[in-house]
């Protein structure tokens, strides 16, 4: 799922200065998966907040609540306008995608991110996470012995290894693994090292533009081009 | 609590009480969600299972409900439950809806899944 | 005795006379209502149009075109539970052509009113009756040994089960009359009209709530896919 992590407090603090009520919105989804934005992170964010702002003398009120989720509209239960009114600015405890949701569907206030999107990671531990993707919407993993060559070499080279490698290690530092290398002993096992000397075309680098994802039984409905 | 329970019961009241009234109890709904086919077919993943004993006795209690009852949902709409939305209804249950209310209702109550352990 | 008679002749002449109407008037004003409160719940779907600004990106893989109808029908539900969809189907049109078809039924339309609708003969409608019985029975069984069923049964679905079966047996009866005829047609009128007034306000109303939901609310399994009409 998608990794994020919280914002240092100061910076958080920074944002809230010019605002004096506070609605803190977490996310039931992936952040709260990943200990960052669920129910007891807004509990928990929300306490310190207000610790802070109380040593500092300043008169701030801030409140907590949680969607299921905030990458979807239809989850937005208990969020009404009328709820939103009540305060001046908002602060989201989701990835980048919530945060820009919640901006869209009440314009008028103020939506300030509480955490930094990460990456899509796997859970090594509770609370240990790495990255394994990075939706660049081009997968190649089918040629790269399922070793992503975007998220795990330096280069994010599509065809390699380049001549940095170094016995299984990167150029940049004898503590990186050169995933060429692991490309390359992965699909020697398999034997299918074929795969490697295939040439993948370079990216299009698509992703600078917005990404739509329309499911093949949708497409007729969104037809408009 | 209790108000506050059911002054968002109220506001969902028509649709929640439409669905929970038409279901038929067929089951059909069962396949359709990954989490009963991967535990053996174990009944209590069915949607409908999970709906019916979730926001459906939370409806019959007219939201008299106590702490102890939202613990025991905790696991049924949570654990049993990953809000996928891909529920089959033959009838066009919103079931997603359902359960994100029941959701909704026990995360107002502080009564919510902590994903640092084990529940 | 002849106490029990005019008590008899009374209750008749009720149940087939006013009670039709009544019963009648409050299926067809109440499916209205509902109809009009479950278009309430729904809105028509504003959600804003999808920009796609990469053309190119939503190319999706070509459809296999050899797949015929019946074996994308087998990904559905009907691929997974086929008897139960073969039932079902029988069940639910049976439940509306029967009585609609009876020839009994259109005589008595066609006295009390002046048309009548297609009737079977009466040997097809008795067959027909006899397979809904069996489907009945069928979805019966289904609710006391499936664990799966069992397990979200109330005695109300029993009742529901009951008030749609009660008809059918009965009318089966009388027309073979077996038991007391009197009897049992007076039930069979009973039932029936109980079962009309059901409709719109219990369990039945799922008859109308399919027809609403299934085909103009979008959802992932509506019928209607490509057009946009209403959401939740």
């Amino acid at each position: 799922m998608v990794k994020s992590k919280q914002k240092p407090l100061a910076e958080i603090k920074d944002l809230l200065k010019s605002y004096s009520s506070i609605l803190n919105v977490g996310c039931g989804g992936c952040a709260s998966v990943c200990l960052a934005g669920g129910q007891r992170e807004v509990i928990a964010l929300n306490n310190e907040l207000s610790l802070l702002f109380k040593q500092e003398g300043l008169d701030k009120k801030i409140d907590g609540y949680t969607v299921e989720r905030q990458c979807n509209v239809d989850f937005f239960q208990g969020l009404s306008d009328e709820r939103i009114k009540k305060y001046d600015c908002i602060i989201s405890m989701a990835c980048g995608a919530g945060v820009q949701f919640l901006a869209e569907a009440f314009k008028s206030k103020p939506v300030f991110p509480a955490l930094n999107t990460v990456s899509i990671g796997i859970d090594k531990d509770i609370g240990l996470y790495e990255e394994r993707c990075r939706a660049c919407g081009e997968c190649v993993l089918a040629y790269t012995g399922g070793i992503c060559p975007v998220t795990r070499c330096a280069k994010g080279l599509f065809n390699g290894p380049c001549g940095g490698t170094n016995r299984g290690k990167c150029e940049i530092g004898n503590e990186y693994p050169c995933a060429w290398y692991e490309i390359y002993e992965r699909l020697k096992e398999q034997n299918r090292l074929q795969d490697i000397k295939k040439i993948q075309p370079a990216m299009l680098w698509k992703n600078q533009v917005l990404r739509v994802t329309i499911q093949e039984p949708y497409q007729e409905r969104y037809k408009m081009y | 609590m209790t108000e506050m329970i059911q002054e968002i019961l109220k506001e969902y009241n028509a649709k929640m009480k439409l669905s929970l009234k038409v279901c038929a109890h067929c089951s059909l709904c069962a396949e359709s969600c990954f989490m009963f086919i991967k535990n053996n077919k174990n009944p209590i993943y069915m949607p409908s299972y999970k709906f019916i004993n979730s926001i459906g006795k939370i409806y019959k209690k007219k939201g008299n409900v106590d702490l102890k009852m939202l613990e025991d949902m905790k696991p049924i709409i949570w654990k049993n439950c990953v809000l996928c939305t891909r529920c089959y209804c033959p009838l066009g249950i919103d079931i997603p809806s359902m359960i994100s209310l029941a959701r909704t209702i026990c995360r107002m109550s502080g009564v919510y899944p902590q994903y640092n352990e084990i529940y | 005795m002849e106490h029990i008679n005019s008590i008899y002749v009374l209750v008749y002449n009720l149940v087939r006379g006013p009670l039709v109407w009544i019963s009648s008037i409050i299926f067809i004003v109440g499916t209205i209502y509902q109809i009009w409160q479950m278009l309430l719940l729904t809105k028509i779907n504003t959600r804003p149009i999808i920009k796609v600004f990469d053309k190119q990106y939503n190319e999706t893989h070509e459809k296999n075109k050899e797949e015929s109808c019946f074996s994308s029908l087998k990904r559905t539900i009907c691929g997974i539970h086929p008897i139960m969809i073969v039932v079902t189907t029988l069940f639910h049109i049976l439940l509306i052509i029967i009585p609609l078809t009876l020839l009994a039924h259109n005589i008595l339309l066609e006295n009390a009113v002046g048309f009548s609708l297609f009737s079977f003969s009466e040997k097809i409608s008795d067959i027909l009756t006899v397979l809904f019985l069996v489907s009945s029975f069928f979805f019966f069984i289904r609710r006391i040994f499936l664990k799966r069923v069992r397990i979200i049964s109330t005695f109300y679905d029993y009742f529901i089960w009951f008030l749609a079966t009660a008809p059918f047996l009965t009318g089966f009866l009388a027309y073979h009359h077996i038991f007391n005829y009197r009897i049992i047609i007076t039930l069979h009128i009973f039932l029936g009209e109980l079962m009309l007034v059901a409709i719109p306000f219990t369990k039945f109303s799922h008859m109308i709530f399919f027809f609403v939901f299934r085909f103009i609310v979008v959802n992932e399994y509506s019928f209607r896919k490509h057009q946009v009409i209403r959401t939740w």
